[in-house]
């Protein structure tokens, strides 16, 4: 007995450091094997064919939005050079460039604030449903409305701009922003005022929201002033089918009339 | 001799277990996005994207007939001033700058409705495609929000009366449908909010242009 307790003795120390190590060591490329398994189903090459049929989708869009975004700036580049009454063609492009400016055509910087918004993490409690506990389409349409009310002048969630036309949708856990997939978690930029941050951070509205909803389920909204925020162009159509011009004088007050514009 | 060969070992092996360590982390932590989705889920966001993409696709194509267009003119030396005309007219009816007439629907609110609600109908006007909207004649551009409280509602710092009304020009049938679809937001706010009524009528309409100045005086275009 104390031949083996003396053989232990003469182990030397970094021995059994070097066993713990290696047993743990051991344990965790078992845990990568494991964890490898699974996920190379989610590889690429063999996505389950909806899943692949999506990102396929995503990407188009992402690559016909750059397309559109690059054939705007031809055309308006064709635009300032235009021909005709000189005076009328530089009126015209003076005016087109407001249009554009507010339709949201344009890309902006400037001062205002950025609101990030996190799913809780909290384990879900009994009774509610795990979607609860995440970011929706509703949070973000909530803090962007009281973003315009409090003065932002142009917005936008993960680089889509919020247009006119622009819907916000829940599909199951995500969020649709202009039919693009939106990836959490979701920043919103705005640009505005330089009291952009004080009047959002202290409307009613908007502490209301934080109690009722982003505290009482652990959502994560974190706001940050900045004086460089960035608001891309919005990058979808702008096409009407359904509305037409009221008979009226030209808008702008030219005075030409439109004569062939309405199809 | 051996002490420092030991620390070797040790140290390689511990390094081993940083990356491993560092590795799993990683693979666990970026499970997000499409995986998480349902097979139906799947199905609508696709149906969407599909849709998307066709209109996208289609406005690809109308601005390359305009580039040629224009270009095309330009090469002859006639002038560009109609097509320079017809273009704002299309912008600044569809930012809402200008008045609109068209078909579409009209929606009569009445009761203690909230902000949000009124605001999630709006929304529901835009997944159906809506193009022009006003609310109680007040033309809805980026920004027009209904705020304040149930019975004390106000728009761009309009008071709203009861009963007031949303104006949206589209596909009527289309607003129509996703408006009072079971489950709609219609049947959603009969259940959360009873004592407030929601009708919907198909008319045609003639929307105004907005009052608002769209010239966002603190920012600039990006360089």
């Amino acid at each position: 007995m104390s031949a083996l307790v003396a053989r232990v003795r003469r182990i030397p120390s970094w021995q059994f450091t070097l066993g713990v190590a290696l047993l743990v060591l051991g344990f965790l490329i078992t845990a990568q094997l494991r964890s490898l398994v699974p996920r190379t189903q989610y590889d690429s090459s063999d996505l389950p064919p909806l899943r692949q049929t999506a990102q396929e989708l995503q990407a188009a869009q992402d690559q016909l939005k750059a397309q559109i975004l690059d054939l705007r700036a031809q055309v308006q580049a064709a635009e300032q050079n235009g021909q005709g009454n000189a005076a009328q063609i530089t009126a015209l492009n003076a005016q087109l460039g407001d249009a554009r400016l507010a339709a949201g055509l344009v890309a902006l910087q400037g001062p205002g604030v950025v609101v990030s918004l996190r799913d809780s993490t909290r384990p879900v409690p009994p009774g509610a449903a795990p979607g609860d506990l995440l970011v929706s389409a509703a949070d973000l349409r909530q803090v962007i409305d009281l973003l315009w009310l409090s003065g932002a002048e142009a917005v936008s969630v993960n680089g889509e701009r919020i247009a006119v036309t622009t819907p916000l949708t829940d599909i199951g856990s995500s969020v649709l922003v202009n039919s693009s997939y939106l990836q959490p978690p979701y920043q919103i930029s705005a640009i505005g005022p330089a009291d952009l941050y004080t009047r959002l951070a202290t409307s009613a509205a908007f502490v209301a929201y934080l109690q009722n909803r982003a505290q009482a389920v652990g959502l994560d909204v974190a706001l940050l002033q900045s004086n460089d925020v960035q608001v891309p162009a919005y990058s979808g159509t702008v096409n009407l089918i359904h509305a037409r011009p009221v008979a009226s004088p030209v808008p702008g007050g030219s005075a030409s009339p439109i004569g062939s514009a309405t199809p | 001799m051996r002490t420092a060969r030991g620390h070797w070992a040790v140290s390689a092996v511990l390094f081993v277990m940083g990356v491993l360590l560092v590795v799993q982390f990683r693979a666990q932590t970026a499970n997000g996005g499409l995986s998480n989705l349902t097979t139906q889920d799947l199905t609508t966001l696709i149906a969407n994207l599909n849709d998307r993409n066709s209109e996208l696709r289609s406005e690809v194509a109308d601005l390359q007939a305009q580039l040629r267009t224009l270009q095309g003119t330009q090469q002859t030396g006639a002038s560009n001033v109609g097509q320079l005309q017809s273009e704002l007219q299309q912008l600044r009816m569809w930012s809402g700058l200008d008045p609109v007439r068209g078909d579409g629907v009209v929606i009569i609110i009445d009761g203690p409705i909230t902000a949000a609600a009124s605001n999630e109908i709006l929304n529901e006007l835009r997944i159906a495609g809506a193009e022009a909207m006003a609310i109680d004649g007040v033309r809805v551009v980026p920004g027009t929000v209904v705020g304040g409280n149930p019975g004390g509602l106000s728009v761009e710092n309009v008071a709203l009366p009861m009963p007031f009304h949303l104006e949206a020009i589209g596909d009527p049938a289309n607003l129509q449908a996703v408006l009072q679809r079971a489950g709609g937001v219609i049947s959603r706010i009969a259940v959360a909010q009873p004592d407030v009524t929601v009708e919907v009528a198909a008319t045609t309409m003639t929307l105004p242009g907005t009052d608002r100045d769209l010239d966002a005086p603190d920012a600039k275009p990006q360089l």
